[in-house]
């Protein structure tokens, strides 16, 4: 069951990459990069993680991925690490959370929208920290010139 | 002309490619300044926003340059942007002198999305019903996701095409995707309209301004970052009062 659920996702962030262009090349590496997140979310789920952890580690992974990969290929990190982490995006608790404050049920609305608000911020520390992994010695001045 | 207008041209016109079709800020800015600099410019500074770039540069024993080009639409087609990249590349190396690197860059421009227009729509239905599946649907939720996800797609590309209106494209395509999941549960179609639903609004997700958002506000462009997260909230709430009109209209 799990194997089909890959396979499905495999196609279907496969189609995502289509509809953001990304170059031929990319499209089945981009795929490959949105399974690696899926069976990571699905397993942080499965040993009992909370949902906001395994999204974050499954975005880690997949940008760190993307990362590798498009040093490889020489091709913009973007193009591989935006398919990567679609599987990640909370759409479902979005909707629920619309469909609440629709039905005038705001507690409720705003439970799911915490939720959502957190696992969207669990896929950008996801980025930033493969990012930071990444840019070592290139990163800009933050507090004390201490270079000086 | 002289050769610094020159160069001036081709990293302007590389720079409003990459940004109008979705690359990252300080991908524009790195690659106009070691375009600029491998034309053996002096004094290199660029400053891009969400919105227009600014290169300035002096020629050796020459005057100053100092141009700008303002970015209007935002697309998302990435295949231009890996081609500009892999432009500068040769340009930076050597490989291209100015004169090929302007036709080339020209022949990106002019170019259309690399895949034809029913592919992109199939391709929307297929993402919609593969998600609608993971979100927790059931195999025979799969038919009406695609289908809805599918005129989702249609919508959004062939409002932005005549109508021209930011924002309300979304909105749309949102309410008929929605309408249209409501309507075929409604027929007996599928059973999870949640399910259903959320697949017809994943081509939707404003994928490339979240993830350039966030590289942007890392890599210091605090300007272009917020504007990015800015449009990216404003896209989904279009999708979610959209949709929550269709709902609140037919369920």
């Amino acid at each position: 069951m799990f194997f089909i659920e890959l396979i499905i996702c495999f196609i279907a962030t496969v189609g995502f990459g289509v509809i953001f262009s990304v170059p031929k090349r990319a499209l089945l590496l981009g795929g490959g990069i949105g399974v690696v997140a899926y069976t990571v979310l699905s397993g942080g789920l499965y040993f009992g993680a909370s949902p906001v952890f395994s999204t974050a580690m499954a975005s880690l992974t997949a940008a760190l991925i993307a990362h590798f990969l498009a040093r490889y290929v020489r091709i913009p990190v973007t193009t591989l690490a935006i398919p990567g982490i679609l599987p990640l995006v909370p759409g479902s608790r979005a909707y629920f959370t619309m469909l609440a404050f629709v039905d005038g049920e705001y507690l409720t609305g705003l439970e799911y929208g915490v939720e959502t608000m957190l696992r969207a911020g669990a896929i950008a520390a996801g980025l930033v920290f493969a990012l930071a992994v990444f840019s070592f010695g290139k990163g800009i001045g933050h507090r004390y010139e201490t270079s000086r | 002309m002289g050769k610094s207008d020159k160069v001036m041209d081709i990293c302007l016109l590389a720079g409003e490619i990459m940004l109008t079709n979705g690359a990252e800020t300080y991908r524009v800015e790195e690659t106009l300044e070691r375009m600029a600099k491998a034309a053996s410019m002096k004094n290199v500074h660029c400053f891009a926003t969400t919105t227009g770039i600014f290169l300035s540069f002096e020629e050796e024993g020459k005057d100053d340059h100092m141009q700008m080009v303002r970015v209007d639409d935002r697309l998302q087609d990435l295949n231009k942007v890996t081609e500009v990249n892999q432009v500068s590349r040769e340009f930076v190396s050597g490989e291209l002198d100015v004169e090929t690197a302007e036709a080339k860059l020209e022949d990106i421009a002019k170019a259309s999305v690399p895949y034809p227009l029913w592919l992109i729509h199939l391709s929307a239905g297929i993402a919609g019903s593969g998600f609608s599946f993971l979100f927790g649907g059931d195999w025979p939720d799969l038919l009406p996701a695609f289908i809805a996800a599918i005129l989702t797609s249609i919508t959004v590309v062939e409002f932005e095409r005549y109508l021209k209106v930011r924002f309300a494209a979304e909105f749309m395509a949102a309410f008929i995707g929605g309408s249209v999941a409501i309507a075929l549960v409604f027929f007996g179609v599928g059973d999870n309209i949640n399910q259903i639903v959320i697949g017809s609004l994943m081509p939707l997700v404003p994928g490339v301004p979240l993830t350039n958002a966030v590289r942007d506000l890392m890599s210091g462009d605090l300007v272009a970052g917020v504007s990015r997260g800015a449009e990216a909230l404003l896209t989904s709430l279009s999708i979610a009062s959209g949709v929550a009109f269709a709902i609140s209209l037919f369920l």
